[in-house]
Order: C-alpha cells, then structure tokens, then sequence
C-alpha cells in the first residue's frame, strides 16, 4: 500500500520548500505534507476531543520540526518516529486531562445523520461506530494507527515499542472484538 | 488489556487475516473467507476523521513559518520549555562548579607541593622583614638590653637575648655580608659585665674546613682564643664546633666578622650577659682581708717570743697565704671573664641547592617552551579534574534520566489504560 498517495491531502501549496532549503528541512517538510491529516486522524481517535486533538496534533509537529535533526533513519522510518511523538504528547495530555478530570467530549455524530448510504449499509456503520466507541482506549490506538494513521504492522510495533508479531496478534484481537460486537449489534 | 511483551511466532491464522486487511486495504480482492472482517476493516477505515479546515489551514501556515513565533499552543509546550530551561541551566551550574572545584584543586596542590621548597625562602622573607626593622630602629638591641635591665642583673642573673634568624639579607643571597645585627653591648657604667654569645652558621658540606679556617683566622685577627674546636668533614656532612674566648673590645668587630664568613650563612645568634659586680667585689673584699690578716700576722710573729707564738703564727699566715692565693685567682678569674667574652661558634653542613639555569635572564625561547608546557601541563590538569568532577555528575544525571524517562513512559501508559 503506498501511503504516500492517500494520506494528507489538499496540504497548501505554499509548503513547498524552496530550492535552496536544508535538507533536513525538506525532509520534515515532506513528512508534514504526507502525515498531517493522518496525524490528526489519530490522535482525534485516541482523544475523542476535537479542540485537544489540534493541539496536540500542532504541538506533535512542532516537537518534530525542532528534533528533525535527531531522527536516525537506523531507527525506524520518519512516519514511526512522528507518531511516536504524536502518541507521547497525547498521552500526556490524557495525563493531563486525569489531573484535572476535564470532561472527555464524544465525537460529533453529525455524520451519521447525513449519511447517504443504504439501509443496510448505515445499519453496519451504526454498528461499527457504536463497538468502536466501546473499545478501550488502548485497542482504540491501535485501530486509530492501523486504519486512520495508515501505518503498517511494522510501524504499528514500532510506535508502541513491541514486536510486529505482537502488535499483529493485538490488531486481530481487537478486529475479531469489533466483528464480534458488530455482529452482535446486527 | 496488557500488552504482549514477548516475541512469539505469529499464528498462521492470524497472519492470513492480517495480510485480508492489508489487500482490503489497499483495494485488492481478498478471499471470502475474509469478507467479513474486510468488510468491518473498510468501515473502520471510513471512520477516520478529518482535520477541520481552519486548524489545517492555521497549522500550514505555523508550519511555513517554521514554527517561528511559536505561540504557545498547550501548556505541554511551556512546560518543555520550562524544563528545557531547567536542564540547560542546571547543566551550565555543574559545569562551572566543577571547573571551579578543578582550579581549587589544581591551586592547592600547586602550592601545596611547592610549599616545602619554598619554606626556606618565606623563613628569608619574614627574617628579612625583621633584619630591616632591626636595622631601622634597632629593636634587637633593645631586646632584654635595655639600662633597667643592667640594674635588675645585679643577682648575678644570667638573661639571654635571642635574634631571630639575623642573616636574612645573606641568606637571601646565598653568602653572609657585613649586614648581619651588630653586637650586643649592655651598658657597663662602670660595672662588671660578663658577655657571652652563641653564634650557629650553616656552610655547603664541602666548605666545613674552608669555613672552619676562616673562623681560626677572625679569632687571630682580633687576639681570641680558641679554647677547643672540633671540625668535622664527612662526605654530604660536616660539622664544626669552637670554644672561643674574645676579647670584650673586639667581640663587636669579632661577631660581625663571623657573621659574614664566606660561603657561611647565620641561622641563629644568641647574645647573653651576666653582671658579676657583687661577686668582683666580694672576691676583692675577701682579697683585702686576707692580705690584711697576713699582714697583722706577719707583725706579730715579728713580736713573737715563744716557739708556741711563732708556730702557731706562722701556720696562720700559711693559711691567710693560702687565702689569698684563692681570692686572687678568683678575682683574675672574674678579671679575665669580664676581659673576653665567651663565644660558642656552630658550623653545620646544609644541601646544596641545585643551580637553576635562568639562561640570560630573558625571555627567550627555551623559556617560552618552558612556560608554555607549564600551562599545558595546568590545563590537562585543570581538563583531567574537571572531567573526574563532571563524570559521577553525568552518570547520575544519565541515571536521573533514565528513571525519569521510565516512570514518564509508565505513567503514560497508565494514562492510556485509564482512558
């Protein structure tokens, strides 16, 4: 699957690093262009919190451009290293949000109501919305990193620091958790 | 759920499931078997949420300006830099105390190893300080000297005055000169006066007997008498020792003489005089007396008759003779110790120092490398201690660190469990 071609797009044009750019720079550049929207995706997922999401997905990027030159390509591929760093700030801020007991806001289901879809076909979205919002947070990373992050099983490990045999085992357990609950639902 | 913290084989089933998500995915056929599970994993990825149009706009443009005005987006963001703030400061703190602790420790052993070849040369200083106040205002007369003293020694009490290590000018210059305290001269007035002194020099090893012949020809020069001497010269040692009589006018001239031998240095003088006039005048008294008592004796066995008279008259006057045989030699025995003073003269071998080879004096290029490896050697020494400061601090921060990170990571895991 070449992520490159579905992820982030409509990024603004006046991205576009100038000839004269460092490299480092138009690495990151790059990354940013190709990661934005699926950044977002994630952390929106983990979050359920739309105002917290941007922040964190800025703050993600921000931490990145200033450590761009600490990445080691030895280490894993640029997307690992940037949901690594998106996966920390939001988890310090569900640390965060622990401290201070904020209320956690649901995703807006505005959707759903204008969903155009056959019966049938919205009756298995309900399902899946309904048994996605009942995952733990934990297994609701991992769909958020596999299905919206876009992220392989390799990067997937990566990211959460264990092997890729292990994270595929987790990302079938939680897809068998969601069959099941779907149908359950149906 | 707990997280698998070991490798294990996947299972095949489970791989094939993943590989029907992976083509599902990528918008290939998979195998019916799958379509279940393709179907819930195309519908999750349909969930994914988009990134609303403003913030994706303002985060473009953030992103533009490379994050250059950096509005603080979170209070996550203060506090990194807050801590980063922290770090570099703490970092800079231990950094300048060590170098500082490395110059304490580099001063200090510096002075502390040269302390004891200097010692020699801060004894000149403080003797020299205290030789030109001497010189100035005559303080090592006025010692135990003064007019009041001569009159409270008249119980025959013997004081001493002790100068300080005197030859400081010639100690500084490597030979005695003429600079060394002039002779203690306590007021006589007509009294009788006993003048002693001890006189402790110290000569290169190799010089014992050159030294020791120059003090032979000081004491015939000014009519002494050495009543014994010792000189011994034993390889890196040496040794000299003289009883010396002087006579009282010349032990001035005689002191100062001694004070500036050639090659010789002064470590000590002690000056010391004893008022004998009572004692003079008891001897001359019983002197008279008995000369007296001869003398009546002597008029009467001239009036004698009796052999008994003569006998016993005459072993009177042998007696009275006897007398003043006694009381004379004690009065030219008091006569000779006011006449010449005693002087006991030490000589002791000392090392000779190493000559330092100064060159012209200069600065030149020899001396130039010299300094310059002198300050090499102090800075690796300064870097070395530095480093030996820094490594513990390092280890413990890398330690700090480390558990810092751990307990980090752990409570956001807990976080995300708790979510």
């Amino acid at each position: 699957m070449d992520h490159a071609l579905v992820r982030s797009e409509g990024v603004t044009e006046m991205l576009t690093a100038p000839p004269s750019a460092p490299s480092s720079w138009a690495r990151f550049e790059s990354l940013y262009r190709s990661s934005r929207d699926d950044v977002y995706a994630y952390v929106m997922t983990l979050l359920r919190d739309q105002a917290a999401a941007e922040d964190v997905t800025a703050l993600a990027f921000e931490r990145a451009y200033r450590r761009r030159r600490t990445f080691d390509r030895r280490r894993g591929e640029e997307r690992a290293w940037l949901f690594g760093i998106a996966r920390n700030a939001a988890l310090d801020e569900l640390r965060r949000r622990r401290r201070v007991a904020s209320l956690v806001t649901e995703p807006a289901e505005a959707e759903s109501a204008s969903d155009p879809d056959s019966g049938e076909v919205a009756l298995r979205r309900t399902a899946v919305q309904t048994a996605l919002a009942a995952l733990p947070a934990r297994e609701r990373e991992i769909v958020a990193l596999k299905f919206h992050a876009g992220l392989s099983n390799a990067e997937l490990a990566r990211v959460l620091g264990i092997s890729e045999s292990n994270a595929g085992t987790l990302l079938y357990r939680t897809m068998e958790k969601l069959r099941k609950a779907c149908n359950a639902t149906a | 759920m707990r997280l698998l913290d070991h490798d294990e084989p996947i299972d095949p089933e489970i791989a094939a499931s993943l590989d029907a998500i992976d083509a599902v995915l990528a918008g290939e056929p998979v195998d019916t078997r799958y379509a279940d599970l393709a179907e819930i994993a195309l519908l999750v990825a349909s969930e994914k949420p988009a990134a609303p149009p403003e913030f994706a706009r303002s985060l473009d443009e953030r992103v533009a300006l490379r994050f250059n005005p950096a509005p603080a987006p979170a209070s996550v963001s203060r506090r990194r830099r807050s801590s980063s703030w922290f770090w570099q400061a703490g970092g800079a703190l231990a950094a300048a105390a060590a170098v500082v602790v490395a110059i304490v420790v580099v001063a200090g052993s510096g002075h502390g190893s040269s302390s004891a070849a200097s010692s020699s040369a801060s004894v000149t200083s403080a003797a020299s300080s205290a030789a030109s106040a001497g010189a100035g205002s005559g303080a090592p007369q006025t010692l135990d000297a003064s007019p009041g003293h001569a009159a409270r020694s008249s119980a025959a009490q013997a004081e001493t005055a002790t100068v300080p290590p005197t030859a400081a000018a010639t100690t500084a210059s490597g030979s005695a000169s003429g600079s060394a305290a002039p002779t203690l001269q306590p007021p006589t007035t007509g009294r009788k006066v006993v003048q002693s002194a001890q006189l402790n020099l110290t000569a290169p090893s190799n010089r014992i007997d050159d030294v020791a012949q120059q003090v032979y020809n000081v004491i015939g020069a000014v009519n002494g008498i050495v009543e014994n001497s010792t000189v011994t010269q034993a390889g890196a040692g040496g040794y000299a020792e003289f009883q010396l009589s002087i006579p009282n006018a010349s032990l001035g001239q005689a002191m100062s003489r001694l004070s500036s031998l050639n090659g010789a240095q002064v470590v000590s003088r002690t000056d010391s005089s004893q008022d004998i006039t009572d004692q003079y005048g008891k001897a001359q008294r019983a002197l008279a007396d008995a000369r007296a008592l001869r003398t009546s004796l002597l008029k009467q066995l001239a009036s004698a008759t009796t052999t008994e008279q003569i006998d016993s008259l005459k072993a009177q006057i042998r007696d009275a003779e006897a007398s003043i045989s006694s009381d004379q030699a004690t009065v030219n025995r008091l006569n000779h110790a006011v006449g010449f003073s005693q002087l006991s003269l030490q000589i002791n071998a000392r090392t000779v120092p190493t000559p330092v080879a100064h060159g012209s004096g200069g600065f030149g290029i020899g001396k130039a490398a010299h300094d310059a490896g002198r300050v090499l050697t102090v800075a690796a020494g300064v870097a070395l201690i530095t480093l030996a400061a820094l490594t513990p601090i390092a280890l413990l921060a890398a330690l700090f660190w480390w558990a810092g990170s751990a307990v980090r990571r752990r409570r956001r895991e807990q976080a995300l469990d708790a979510a």
